[in-house]
């Protein structure tokens, strides 16, 4: 029965992305223009023969794709909803539904994701053609490669619910939006490949889910991570999704008392 | 009288964002989590180019205290933009809304009324860092600084943030037009700015001249930096940036005067 309701979600949320098809497309401009500056930047840098990681120009094309697909998924305003809902006290409409509340969310970013998912690897495909190519690993690794996409959903789902739920104290949900943005990016390895950061950066990246969202999908692709060592990222991966779903549910549970809702 | 006009124009402006900042700041907390975000925000830019420029001495040309001077001009133009005029960025909001019917009756132009209408506390944090980065980076450029370049310097970075306002308003003025995608636009082509970030050099010739002729961004940072820095021949063009700027601001406001003699108020 709660099934049924979560796969309504997905798809009318999937149909409301559709509808608004033009802000979505603009707001994918974010995360595009910052890939385009990328790929002429490291094209540059790596043709002055200086050595960066050991990374080919190929390598690194490849490697900026992935990371544009990782950082585009789940970032379709969906968060910016729920921080409007919580501010003006609409949750607690939500709070009387018979669903699970982080869960209705879930299925709500899993019929957008389908679409960020779509378009996100076309424009990818299309840039590495029209680019000269990127390297493509065979057959097992690249199942590996789309295992560790798909995780990337509910981790960064649930990174940005968690930081989405900090709106029952603050006001301010852009500065929050803007703070997590930069840690993600700098953390997950979408600004630069992790190994290009001073060591304790590193560290700290891998000690956190970070490193879970751009590094893991991109080390596969690139097969730099094969057998065991692949399997152990996703199962990382998993572990972080299974730690911050429990996490979500303890801080929602604790964060729903914050509310007061002055009438309505 | 037509003398101290202007004066009084600004002292309303002031006033009018006097207000506003008085009722942000009501938030402490907020004020801190916008300041502390912006400032996490350019860091990572920062973070970026210093891992660069750790393997590598120049980029297309440029060392590290020249990249940062351009970045730090794109920075404090984002900064003044959110501090003292992020109202530019609610006008779909207000179209949409139909609040500008206020603005109308009030005597002071709509267009001030507007850009006045809220404050962007994230620009204290884009003003620290864009300033700290500005001094860091002309403290180990190697520049003569006559009299004539200090003066030189000025001119051309009040037009590079004239510039950047400039784009602001006009792309935010495209709502008297498209009610849907309008409010996306704007901060879409903000996006793109975010490529002079770099030396524009480091693009192909099709981008570099949109960024240069179609949408003028390069003249926010990379040519004006180019022109205080004596940097090739780009440093001549940069000497355009005040004209650019000029061109910009008549632009934006007959842009936004044609959009708003079309404004039909949605009531309210």
């Amino acid at each position: 029965m709660a099934a049924r309701a979560y796969l309504c979600m997905v798809k009318v949320s999937a149909r409301t992305v559709l509808t608004y098809r033009a802000n979505f497309v603009l707001g994918l401009f974010a995360v595009f223009f910052q890939l385009l500056a990328m790929l002429y930047v490291w094209r540059l840098l790596l043709e002055s023969g200086k050595d960066f990681g050991g990374y080919t120009w190929p390598q690194m094309k490849a490697y900026l794709l992935v990371a544009f697909v990782t950082s585009s998924l789940v970032s379709a305003y969906g968060d910016f909803r729920m921080a409007a809902r919580i501010r003006d006290g609409l949750v607690s409409l939500d709070l009387v539904k018979p669903v699970t509340y982080q869960t209705a969310r879930f299925a709500e970013t899993v019929g957008r994701a389908a679409l960020e998912l779509a378009v996100t690897f076309a424009v990818a495909g299309s840039i590495a053609l029209v680019t000269g190519g990127i390297p493509v690993p065979d057959l097992p690794q690249l199942l590996l490669f789309a295992v560790s996409i798909a995780a990337v959903v509910p981790l960064k789902f649930l990174v940005v619910y968690l930081s989405t739920l900090l709106c029952f104290w603050t006001q301010n949900y852009m500065g929050v939006a803007w703070a997590r943005t930069s840690l993600v990016a700098l953390l997950s390895g979408s600004l630069i490949p992790l190994v290009l950061l001073p060591s304790w950066l590193q560290t700290t990246a891998m000690l956190l889910p970070f490193a879970s969202l751009t590094a893991t999908p991109a080390a596969i692709y690139l097969g730099q991570a094969t057998g065991g060592e692949a399997l152990g990222l996703l199962l990382t991966q998993a572990g972080w999704v299974t730690v911050l779903w429990v996490a979500g549910r303890l801080v929602w549970r604790f964060a729903v008392r914050q509310l007061t809702v002055h009438g309505g | 009288m037509t003398t101290t006009r202007p004066i009084a124009t600004a002292r309303m402006y002031r006033r009018c964002l006097g207000a506003h900042l008085r009722a942000a700041l009501e938030y402490e907390a907020d004020f801190w989590i916008l300041v502390v975000a912006s400032i996490m925000m350019q860091a990572t830019g920062v973070i970026f180019l210093g891992a660069v420029f750790a393997r590598i001495p120049t980029l297309a040309g440029w060392t590290l205290a020249e990249v940062v001077l351009i970045y730090s001009l794109v920075v404090i133009a984002e900064g003044v933009g959110s501090l003292c005029f992020e109202g530019t960025w609610y006008l779909p909001w207000m179209v949409n809304q139909g609040d500008l019917d206020y603005t109308l009756v009030r005597p002071y132009p709509v267009v001030l009324q507007t850009m006045s209408g809220a404050v962007g506390l994230n620009g204290v944090g884009n003003l620290l860092t864009g300033g700290l980065l500005m001094a860091w980076s002309l403290s180990r450029v190697d520049v003569d600084w006559s009299p004539l370049r200090i003066a030189l310097a000025v001119a051309l970075f009040l037009s590079a943030v004239l510039i950047k306002l400039s784009v602001t308003l006009a792309s935010t003025s495209a709502c008297f037009w498209v009610f849907g995608a309008s409010f996306m636009l704007p901060t879409a082509l903000h996006q793109v700015g975010e490529l002079a970030k770099y030396p524009v050099s480091v693009y192909s010739a099709g981008i570099r001249v949109a960024l240069t002729v179609v949408i003028p961004f390069a003249f926010v940072s990379f040519y004006p930096a180019a022109a205080v820095l004596g940097h090739g021949q780009d440093s001549w063009v940069g000497l355009l940036t005040p004209l650019v700027a000029g061109y910009c601001v008549v632009v934006a406001g007959a842009v936004f005067r044609r959009g708003l003699r079309r404004y039909e108020s949605s009531g309210n």
